[in-house]
């Protein structure tokens, strides 16, 4: 596995203009409280204004700054996001360099179960879990990640089985390095780009559900969500409000997803290195 | 041939699936009857009910007991009551399937053809300018969540530009027949069905491009090249049909991806299927639609997807050397 995957970004357009945005939604992310003038939480009668110097973006149905709650609705995205990225990533490599290591029926067993939730649709299994118990953050976070891992395992399983012939792993092994030491030292290194390759998928697919669940209503409603946001705004339609309310939120949110898939896009030879050189120029 | 391992993997899918529809109610803290009826049959509540409700999911019975109740009801086809909309839970969402039937079949079809086609054109001229534009736009299309993509439709089309009807399916108390009303259904299925074809169209581009690329390096197209074929033979007949294998493996996959757009497109467009009845349905709590929505989706993707898997062999007969 020699492929860089920094060079790999970093030469293709798409690549770099992907971390461009994501990097910049991390940044608002980060400075919210600098960017908002208001607390995004604070309501007031002065509701539906139009955009001015005062409100940016105008305020929603019940009084709140809509430039506020957009910068401040970047933080739960990105939390949500990275929080299931991570955990996804580590579960799929725990469960499918561990498969590919120990072999035998705990293989068996392990890529039955992953097989089985690939073909399960996970949208519809959040949707009832959600519906009975309107997961706050960390629980939705904790939910996605167990209901995701499996794409990446079948993936790092796959790796794992052909690094374990390699050379320099058989030369570790007859030096008496145990399974837990090839693991950690020889295999899980050399799996680098691929686990940054299931990270991006992972914090994409969480973005994009942490939205849907709180457009259908079944988040935490505490918290500011974009997916909330778009779902008060289309119930408003009928006014001009979406020109600053619905857009903006949507083209948020549409961003840090299409940002993710530029790089992504760049990052696949990665995965399938017969695809190197067919990504945007 | 179909393989055991196959067949065991969609057992475990489809246990898994029973299991969190049997326990998650029950697990909940508080009154079970809740969980498992909705807000809406406490109100209807009489002690006569309520007895009967009990017997019939055994709930004062040790989990294993009520397992076996439930499972008995299950294969009698009894999903359960809605006291939310007074009729058995099959009945309602039968009601509303045919339209989530017409809008997931027609957006699956469309952006599935369509992909393939631009897959198939873009990869041929791979490294162009038509090229480049097309995987840029599409995979900017691909970010865009559908529901968000429903919302500019109707907006732009319903809202400011008025040409397309803003909700519903049918025009209501219309009294239309005929082919007037075929154009009123298709008029109202416009924009859901552009949304969620929009949406997922990239998906089946972004393999098809993939796969044609990867096959136009492989030797039979030089030899189909070198016999003096057509373009259009190679880039169709050749390299085409090749890149379609993938593809099919996927539209299983994919189904389950247009099912869960419905549910958000449907609620953006308050179209009548399965997906605004699981939104009335979560904004009432009435779970016993939740619940038999969530066994007739994940068990018709469930199902889709197996006889994908089946047919597959028939389709790429190099997958049953595989076994």
């Amino acid at each position: 596995m020699h492929i860089d995957l920094k060079r790999e970004i970093k030469e293709s357009g798409a690549g770099k203009t992907g971390l461009i945005i994501l990097l910049l939604m991390i940044a608002i992310a980060l400075a919210a409280p600098i960017l908002a003038p208001y607390d995004p939480y604070q309501q007031s009668t002065a509701s539906l204004l139009s955009p001015s110097w005062s409100h940016w973006l105008g305020t929603n149905h019940v009084g709140q700054d809509i430039w506020s709650r957009l910068v401040f609705g970047a933080r739960t995205s990105l939390l949500v996001g990275f929080g299931v990225g991570i955990l996804a990533t580590l579960l799929g490599t725990l469960f499918g360099v561990s498969a590919a290591l120990v072999g035998g029926f705990y293989e068996k067993v392990v890529m039955r179960i992953v097989d089985a939730f690939i073909v399960i649709p996970m949208v519809i299994v959040i949707i009832l879990i959600s519906a009975y118990i309107r997961p706050g953050i960390l629980t939705l976070i904790l939910l996605l990640s167990l209901l995701s891992w499996q794409g990446g395992a079948r993936i790092m399983r796959a790796q794992a089985l052909s690094l374990k012939e390699r050379g320099h792993v058989a030369a570790a092994k007859s030096f008496g390095a145990n399974r837990f030491y090839l693991a950690w030292r020889h295999i899980v290194p050399d799996l680098g780009p691929i686990l940054l390759v299931e990270f991006i998928y992972g914090v994409r697919r969480a973005v994009f559900m942490e939205a849907g669940l709180a457009f259908l209503g079944i988040s935490d409603p505490t918290v500011v969500s974009w997916g909330m946001m778009m779902r008060d705004a289309l119930s408003f339609s009928y006014l001009n409000v979406w020109q600053w309310w619905l857009v903006p939120t949507g083209v948020a949110l549409s961003l840090i997803i299409i940002g993710l898939a530029f790089i992504g896009h760049a990052a696949e030879p990665v995965i399938e290195p017969r695809l190197r050189g067919v990504a945007i120029a | 041939m179909f393989s055991k391992r196959n067949l065991i993997t969609y057992a475990i899918a489809f246990v898994f699936i029973l299991l969190l529809n049997f326990l998650l109610p029950r697990m909940m803290p508080g009154d079970p009857l809740m969980a498992i009826y909705g807000d809406e049959a406490l109100i209807a509540m009489t002690p006569e009910l309520e007895a009967e409700l009990v017997e019939r999911f055994a709930l004062d019975q040790p989990l294993w007991q009520q397992l076996g109740a439930y499972f008995v009801a299950l294969f009698q086809g009894e999903l359960g009551y809605s006291y939310y909309y007074n009729a058995p839970v099959l009945s309602v969402i039968l009601g509303r399937l045919p339209w989530t039937l017409l809008l997931v079949g027609t957006s699956l079809l469309l952006s599935t053809m369509l992909g393939i086609v631009l897959g198939i054109e873009s990869g041929w001229r791979r490294g162009s300018r038509t090229d480049r534009t097309l995987l840029a736009g599409l995979m900017s299309l691909n970010g865009f969540p559908d529901f968000f993509l429903g919302m500019l439709l109707l907006i732009a089309f319903g809202v400011v530009l008025g040409v397309f009807p803003l909700a519903g399916a049918l025009t209501p108390y219309s009294g239309l027949s005929g082919l007037a009303l075929l154009w009123d259904v298709l008029r109202h299925l416009f924009l859901p069905v552009a949304a969620l074809t929009l949406a997922h169209l990239g998906s089946s581009y972004l393999l098809t491009r993939n796969t044609m690329i990867t096959v136009l390096k492989e030797p039979y197209m030089l030899t189909a090249k070198a016999k003096g074929l057509s373009p259009r033979l190679l880039k169709y007949r050749h390299a085409g049909r090749n890149s379609m294998l993938p593809v099919v493996t996927q539209t299983g996959i994919w189904m389950g991806r247009v099912v869960t757009g419905t549910l958000f497109v449907e609620l953006v467009f308050a179209y009548p299927g399965i997906g605004y009845l699981t939104y009335e349905a979560l904004l009432a709590r009435d779970y016993p639609i939740i619940q038999g929505v969530f066994l007739m989706v994940a068990i018709s993707v469930l199902a889709a997807n197996f006889l994908i898997d089946l047919s597959y062999p028939k389709l790429d007969p190099r997958v049953s050397y595989a076994y």
